[in-house]
């Protein structure tokens, strides 16, 4: 009640200040001295900062891909803010998706993107999950190995590349060096001969440096999981398998969920180790759809066909996360 | 906080403060521009090629003619977007580096301007070579656009250990008899890919290198009128020799993921390949970088480009100067001392061939007696003159379509390469890609 009072106080003399004079500043001054208002004021800079770096530049990217954009042609509408110029470029409509529908290298970076992600977010799920099993045991020795495990994860991927790149060469890679010298192979072998080959190793890498993050993850909902439930489950006589399946996995819904998503999202961006690694080759063998968007915006200076084709990446992550949601969240929250 | 009055004095407190941060920084920000206006830097903008040897340039630049240069790089993949961005977002980055692929664009948009009307440019111009001369010229022929950084061309380079362990004194005279020295040092396990073509996939990689062999046919890829000419005998003749060097396993196939040309040529480093081509700068690291070559010590050697001619493609990345900057004076001075000769010693173009072996495109450089005793200590200075001037020059790249078709023909010839597509097909798909662009 004493709080409906207060903004009653508020709202009186604001109406009333409305029609006079400098009602403006007066509304002003009144509302920034309302509880409410002085939060307002309070979160604004951060609010600004959130639309000017987050909302802005996703609003803005959304109207290029339904435009047709040259970055030197200033000739058209724009829009001025604090002396920076921003051309609107001329609106298409669909016509940057048209073209993309009917392209076949798209078609092509898409089903080979499909290909990547699936293999990454199936060999990241299930490496991370078994080695968070084992870091989850007690062992002489496991906080230097949970530690050791971020290592990959907390490295830059380009440099992540570059040290598989150097490791993988057929002419002084450490791996081929090492499996020559065990007597596993006759001669060097080139990862990057063909596309199969080349996108499998692309995914290889990509778990190398990805997976450790799963197993944070699931570490962590591991540990959140009561030791009661795998107490009975013992009394029932479950095995590892079964307290696996009926204790474990169920429990570990919100963490596979979280993982599946993080892990679908970063398969579908990938892009610096192809940059780095293959550049989109041999032929177009490891051309993903964020390579072809990157390569299309930023070699072909066509940034609405480009931003079209990373948009379609962003629509597949939505629909995706959609489908984990539904099918392991939502059963998790029934039960 | 139950207490309003104290609530209302912090209140009012908090937004008094905030707004003379505001106008604060506000104060700031309007006063710092004023202040950069009293004393104008030039700005220089380079990609990230050996910024020490730039800052010492820079460095008597500043010293010598009393400037103050302000010299930063950006990475090569991002670098002319990046610059283009920050021109229409306003910011003037005085002289810039420019491949010579993407000057007429810039010129075309007014983001740089010409040069002739400035002092001293007909001395330049004389001085330089016509074929270079017109690289650098608009494409209605009418405006020279920018001077030279470095120029370069396609050579051969090989093995001297290599070839004499297999028997043989010198390299085949032609692409038969190299073929056949690649062969011999497969079968006999010298080499397990004796040739190493610059397959690379990038826009310094496959397309030059193709244009190469072309010219080294005897054959124009683009006529006068910039038109592709994909359907003559000389293109499939050379388009059938890479199949059948990648048929007889005489190349890696690793080699159409290598990033760069510079990674390409550092495989040449390993002392595992007999022969190599690439851009002609990249000879004396090979040649002599101890550190890191297997082939220092003039172990690595040039021959003349095989082929019909032997002529190879040849062109010129530059100095350009935007059209907009607010000290043209001085920033033409910087240009001319980067891209010609006003030290009256081309100061830093001999550096550069002394120190990295990069070329450029003034004849008298060739005669200078400091750069060809420096060339005698890593390459025949003779065979590097004469392949010099075999270099030749395509226009087709001051189209607007051809950075794009220069990165999409890119997989239709290694697809070719690998025997995915014929050769018909793939002068098919090369005649198709260029006329959906053109």
């Amino acid at each position: 009640m004493a709080e409906i009072a207060q903004r009653d106080r508020t709202r009186a003399p604001l109406r009333a200040g409305a029609k006079g004079s400098g009602g403006l500043a007066r509304r002003f001054h009144l509302y920034a001295n309302s509880q409410g208002g002085f939060a307002t004021l309070l979160i604004l800079p951060a609010l600004t900062v959130i639309f000017a770096v987050v909302f802005f530049p996703l609003i803005y990217s959304i109207w290029l891909s339904f435009a047709e954009v040259d970055l030197l042609d200033t000739s058209g509408p724009s829009l001025d803010f604090l002396g920076v110029t921003l051309p609107l470029y001329k609106f298409v409509g669909l016509a940057n998706y048209r073209e993309l529908a009917g392209d076949p290298l798209y078609w092509d970076a898409l089903w080979r993107t499909v290909y990547f992600v699936a293999a990454f977010v199936i060999e990241a799920t299930v490496i991370g999950l078994a080695m968070a099993l084992v870091l989850n045991t007690e062992f002489f020795g496991r906080p230097l190995l949970r530690a050791a495990l971020l290592i990959p994860w907390s490295m830059s991927r380009v440099v992540v590349g570059l040290l598989w790149l150097g490791m993988l060469s057929s002419d002084f890679g450490a791996l081929n060096a090492v499996m020559h010298r065990l007597g596993l192979i006759d001669g060097y072998i080139a990862f990057f001969k063909n596309g199969f080959s080349a996108l499998n190793t692309l995914v290889l890498v990509y778990v190398w440096n990805q997976a450790p993050f799963a197993t944070v993850l699931f570490l962590a909902g591991l540990q959140s999981i009561p030791k009661d439930l795998y107490a009975a489950a013992e009394v029932d006589g479950a095995g590892f398998w079964r307290k696996l399946w009926h204790v474990t996995l169920p429990s570990l819904r919100p963490m596979m969920f979280l993982v599946l998503v993080l892990s679908t999202v970063n398969g579908f961006l990938m892009l610096d180790l192809i940059f780095v690694m293959t550049f989109g080759g041999p032929g177009n063998d490891t051309t993903t759809v964020s390579w072809l968007g990157y390569r299309t915006a930023f070699s072909f200076f066509q940034f609405g066909p480009g931003t079209a084709i990373l948009f379609t990446l962003t629509l597949m992550c939505v629909v995706l996360t959609v489908v984990y949601q539904r099918l392991i969240l939502a059963k998790f929250q029934a039960e | 906080m139950s207490d309003g009055s104290v609530y209302r004095t912090t209140r009012r407190e908090f937004i008094r403060s905030a707004g003379l941060a505001t106008l604060g920084v506000a104060a700031g920000g309007l006063s710092l521009p004023s202040l950069a206006r009293a004393a104008p830097k030039i700005a220089l903008v380079g990609w990230t090629f050996r910024p020490d040897m730039v800052q010492a340039y820079i460095d008597m630049f500043n010293q010598k003619y009393a400037e103050d240069v302000d010299y930063s790089t950006l990475p090569w993949p991002t670098f002319h977007p990046t610059l283009e961005q920050r021109f229409f977002a306003g910011d003037i980055v005085d002289v810039m580096y420019c491949t010579h692929n993407n000057r007429q664009r810039w010129f075309e948009r007014g983001m740089i301007r010409n040069l002739e009307d400035l002092e001293g440019f007909e001395e330049i111009k004389s001085a330089m070579l016509p074929a270079a001369l017109s690289s650098l010229t608009s494409k209605d022929g009418k405006h020279v656009i920018a001077l030279p950084y470095y120029s370069a061309y396609f050579i051969m380079m090989y093995n001297d250990p290599m070839l004499k362990q297999a028997g043989f004194e010198k390299p085949g005279a032609g692409w038969d008899e190299i073929i056949e020295q690649c062969v011999k040092l497969k079968k006999d396990g010298i080499s397990e890919y004796p040739m190493l073509p610059n397959w690379n996939p990038t826009q310094t990689g496959t397309n030059p290198q193709f244009l190469s062999d072309c010219f080294a046919e005897g054959v124009a890829l683009f006529d006068d009128a910039n038109k592709l000419q994909a359907d003559q005998d000389g293109v499939a003749h050379v388009m059938e020799r890479w199949q059948k060097m990648y048929e007889l396993e005489l190349v890696t196939p690793e080699i159409f993921t290598q990033a760069s040309s510079t990674d390409t040529h550092r495989m040449m480093f390993t002392g595992k390949y007999a022969f190599h081509s690439n851009h002609c700068n990249y000879l004396q690291d090979t040649a002599t970088d101890e550190k890191q070559s297997q082939l220092a010590g003039k172990k690595a050697r040039i021959t003349p480009y095989p082929g019909k001619t032997g002529d190879t493609y040849a062109w010129t990345d530059s100095y350009v100067l935007n059209a907009k900057t607010e000290a043209l004076d001085s920033a033409w001075k910087l240009m001319r001392f980067l891209g010609a000769n006003l030290n009256s010693d081309w100061h830093v173009q001999k550096e550069w061939a002394i120190s990295s072996g990069v070329q450029n495109p003034y004849p008298s450089f060739y005669e200078d007696p400091a750069v060809i005793a420096s060339t005698d200590t890593w390459v025949d200075p003779e065979i590097l003159k004469q392949q010099a001037a075999k270099g030749k020059v395509i226009n087709a790249f001051k189209e607007a379509w051809y950075p794009e078709y220069d990165t999409k023909v890119v997989p239709i010839m290694h697809d070719m390469i690998r025997k995915k597509a014929t050769v018909p097909d793939t002068i098919k798909a090369m005649t198709d890609l260029y006329s959906s662009l053109a």
